[in-house]
């Protein structure tokens, strides 16, 4: 037993509560575990295309890429120190306001949270390896080798989120047989950690935080776009803040298939968590988020249109951009349509009902369902006349394929658009299966398209290079837009996760007896949401004012030699 | 330098304050703990009727029907150009308005406002004790009206009565008690009887699945009978906050049964 543990275990006997002043105890650990939540994620995101970009230049002998890969490196430099920060605030907070509650996680958890600093230890010399020896090693073999530590870098960060993603998960879903009287020491290790929620969690936040730290580099791309004082800057950072948002939306695509795993695992571990969670005093967080994700496929979207107009030969394409805003205008509008509405008595008169007679129809699974997967292919048609905006094909059947490709696009939305008609005369549980043949649809068609796509392209002619750094300065604050939002969207997703627990520290074991646990309403938590954001935004705005600073101490020696001509041919 | 500063912080406050806007315009629904309370014959008439506006709010469940309009009159606001219960009460009842709003809940079939369906069950069955009903009494009374319930009203000494907990409510898992007890009879038919305000548990069993039942009672918003498109919305969502797990599972099965 660690030796802090008895004088901790001292202060549970009394109320089990501290106080904090002002703001009171459970705000103050809401703020100090949302802004380390977010540092994290920053943090545990960008390492993960950091190597990938580091393969990419690698591979590709392109030294553009090894460059950004160190910049977004250099980022994380100071966004680790912020995170260690935050993390020990959040600590010292729960150890002496909610000293009751942490006896009996660290009661169960305690070696876990060695290994965690343990970890975090191997975690931070990793990195200070990985961008203090990008220089050294930067030819031949030992390229490869300092590649090995990004990777390295990204095992450790994902081990270290695992271990304390099993610490609230256990809150949310502690093991079948933990009730009030059992003993921490009672509750095997391994079963705690491996709950309900654990591998659902761990998987959804992996996908997330990639969505994250493209963002939060695009929208540092962006402000460096808008701060460059040269043609050579704007094209790198341009061409930066594209990456970061390729990132961010691609993988956004997939994140809402993590969302449903995790919600079927609620469900299945208590239906009435499911309840109050999708259809009880939650239910509303929905359409909250529905307005998010609406503003972050149009302004993903409106990026992409918009740098189009720095692609030779996109003209052709422009007639298009008015009919997928209308696509991803109606689709927003049906996918934040409520069900439920609170009305008074003569508005009950006037629709006829409790339930409005045209926005009810929409307000439903099926609508919302078909809506958000129409968003998703408009995405990702966006993407596609991007990519080929510039290109004219020189294979033979480089008409028929485009045909196929508009076929599958066709077939999808159809399939989507008819399963989401069928969903309104069938039963529910039939209903539900048709949510999944619709993402299938999708799915098939984004994989199918992109196949013939890569071949179609190979050797293609090209209309003229991609002029990067013309793009209009609104087109940046659509990257702010971008990252702010996702920001905003990973608060009120960490207020769901945790507010489904209701007034229990852990779920039907340790009830919250203190003056704050009663869940409050969304307006209360759309406040301290955006008090963390706007901490966390300040914080980062500071790092990336440093990185600006460490730049110009470092007498800008960018560009990089070229990587690639340093490794012998054919590669490893 | 300074205005591209400027313009970025301007976009992220305008995109966080709108997203904030956003949430506060929607209803505003807060998870309350489930509370102690307790009733004594010590307590004044003003304190009953607090007491009274948490059961009102609470395991009562009461704006379930009579916050909407539609399935039971508005008593919290005017009803048929009449003001709010305790006034309208007053007026038509005089000196007789507390006896009036305790037989309505205790008998309330026979009490029924026309032009609304007899679907209010006994209060008896869904509160603990008679000091309960006599505490939703003086809430109602005190909407617009005059209290006159007092602890002498109280039929039962605190200390017989003990500590009303809210919920979760009794323990029974009788299936049929609790039809009774949760006013599922009061829209469901069941032996050939009952209004037919929603589809009969005669034969639920070969038309749904166990678990397609357990979803219907915790999510009744999640489909629709066909036939009962008008009645959709009617089904009070909080029998997963009201049941535990036994008595839900009572249900299920005793419905599942009934082939």
């Amino acid at each position: 037993m660690p030796e802090w543990l008895p004088l901790v275990q001292a202060a549970a006997e009394g109320a089990g509560y501290g106080e904090f002043p002002g703001i009171g105890a459970r705000n103050a650990v809401w703020i100090a575990a949302q802004v380390h939540l977010m540092f994290a994620a920053f943090v545990l995101g960008v390492p993960m295309f950091a190597v990938i970009t580091e393969l990419v230049g690698i591979v590709g002998r392109d030294p553009k890429y090894d460059r950004l890969s160190k910049e977004f490196t250099r980022l994380l430099v100071f966004a680790y120190s912020a995170t260690a920060l935050w993390g020990a605030v959040l600590v010292f907070f729960l150890t002496t306001l909610y000293p009751r509650f942490w006896v009996h996680l660290s009661g169960i958890f305690g070696v876990t949270m060695w290994l965690y600093v343990g970890l975090f230890f191997v975690e931070s010399f990793t990195l200070y390896l990985y961008y203090y020896g990008w220089d050294r090693w930067n030819t031949g073999r030992a390229k490869w080798g300092h590649w090995g530590l990004g990777v390295l870098l990204n095992v450790w960060g994902t081990i270290v989120m695992f271990i304390a993603n099993g610490w609230l998960t256990y809150m949310m879903s502690p093991p079948e047989g933990v009730t009030a009287a059992t003993l921490p020491a009672e509750v095997g290790l391994w079963n705690a950690l491996a709950n309900a929620t654990w591998m659902p969690i761990n998987i959804h936040r992996l996908i997330a935080n990639a969505v994250f730290g493209g963002a939060i580099v695009a929208a540092y791309a962006a402000y460096r776009f808008l701060a460059a004082k040269t043609d050579e800057e704007r094209a790198h950072y341009d061409w930066m803040g594209y990456v970061g948002n390729f990132i961010a939306i691609a993988t956004l695509i997939v994140l809402p298939f993590a969302g449903y795993w995790l919600g079927r695992e609620i469900y299945e571990y208590n239906f009435q968590m499911g309840v109050t969670m999708m259809g009880g005093f939650m239910s509303w967080l929905w359409i909250v988020q529905a307005v998010l994700i609406g503003v972050l496929f149009l302004a993903a979207n409106y990026y992409l249109w918009i740098g189009m107009q720095r692609i030779p030969g996109s003209e052709r394409f422009a007639q298009y951009t008015k009919w997928m805003l209308l696509v991803l205008v109606i689709g927003w509008l049906v996918w934040a349509t409520p069900h439920t509405l609170i009305v008074t008595r003569e508005e009950v008169a006037a629709m006829g009902g409790s339930h409005h007679p045209f926005l009810d129809v929409l307000g439903v699974m099926s609508a919302k369902n078909t809506a958000v997967n129409l968003m998703i292919l408009t995405t990702f048609l966006s993407f596609l006349l991007y990519r080929r905006a510039n290109k004219r094909p020189v294979v033979d059947w480089a008409r028929a394929g485009t045909v196929v490709q508009g076929a599958m696009f066709g077939t999808s939305a159809l399939v989507v658009v008819g399963l989401g008609i069928a969903g309104y005369f069938v039963v529910d549980t039939v209903r539900i299966g048709f949510s999944v043949y619709q993402v299938i649809a999708v799915l098939a068609c984004i994989i199918g398209v992109t196949a013939i796509d890569l071949a179609l392209v190979r050797g293609a002619e090209s209309r003229g290079a991609i002029q990067w750094g013309r793009m209009p300065e609104r087109s940046q604050y659509a990257l702010f837009v971008l990252a702010v939002t996702f920001t905003w969207l990973m608060g009120l997703m960490g207020f769901a996760r945790s507010g489904i627990r209701q007034h229990w520290h852990v779920w039907g074991v340790m009830q919250d007896t203190s003056s704050f646990a009663a869940t409050p309403a969304l307006g209360y938590a759309a406040n301290m949401i955006t008090l963390c954001v706007l901490i966390f935004l300040g914080l980062v705005a500071f790092i990336f004012w440093l990185g600006g600073l460490a730049e110009r101490a470092m007498g800008k020696p960018e560009p990089v030699a070229s990587v690639g001509a340093a490794i012998p041919a054919g590669g490893p | 330098m300074w205005v591209t500063n400027l313009k970025v912080v301007t976009v992220a406050l305008v995109v966080v304050l709108l997203y904030t806007a956003v949430a506060h315009i929607i209803p505003q629904l807060e998870s309350a703990v489930p509370e102690q309370l307790t009733l004594s014959p010590d307590m004044s008439p003003r304190e009953l009727a607090d007491a009274g506006e948490r059961i009102y709010n609470g395991v009562g469940n009461c704006a379930s029907c009579h916050g909407l309009g539609t399935r039971a009159p508005y008593l919290l606001a005017g009803h048929d150009g009449a003001g709010p219960i305790g006034a309208r009460c007053l007026v038509t009842f005089g000196p007789a308005c507390k006896q009036y709003l305790y037989t309505s809940l205790v008998d309330p079939v026979d009490s029924v406002v026309p032009g609304f369906a007899p679907i209010m069950p006994d209060m008896r069955g869904q509160l603990q004790g008679e000091n309960e009903i006599w505490a939703l009494v003086a809430y109602l009374e005190s909407v617009g009206g005059e209290i006159t319930v007092t602890a002498a009203d109280l039929t039962e000494r605190a200390s017989e009565a003990g500590a009303a907990v809210i919920p979760p409510t009794q323990g029974t898992t009788d299936a049929r008690v609790l039809l009774q007890d949760q006013a599922c009879l009061g829209c469901h038919p069941m032996d050939g009887q009952g209004p037919p305000l929603a589809p009969p548990f005669d034969g639920i069993g070969a038309r749904l699945s166990a678990e397609e039942i357990r979803v219907a009672i915790l999510d009744p918003s999640a489909s629709v009978a066909d036939g009962y498109e008008q009645y959709a919305g009617m089904m009070p969502e909080t029998f997963g906050q009201q049941l535990t797990a036994a008595q839900l599972e009572a249900l299920v099965r005793f419905l599942a049964e009934r082939q």
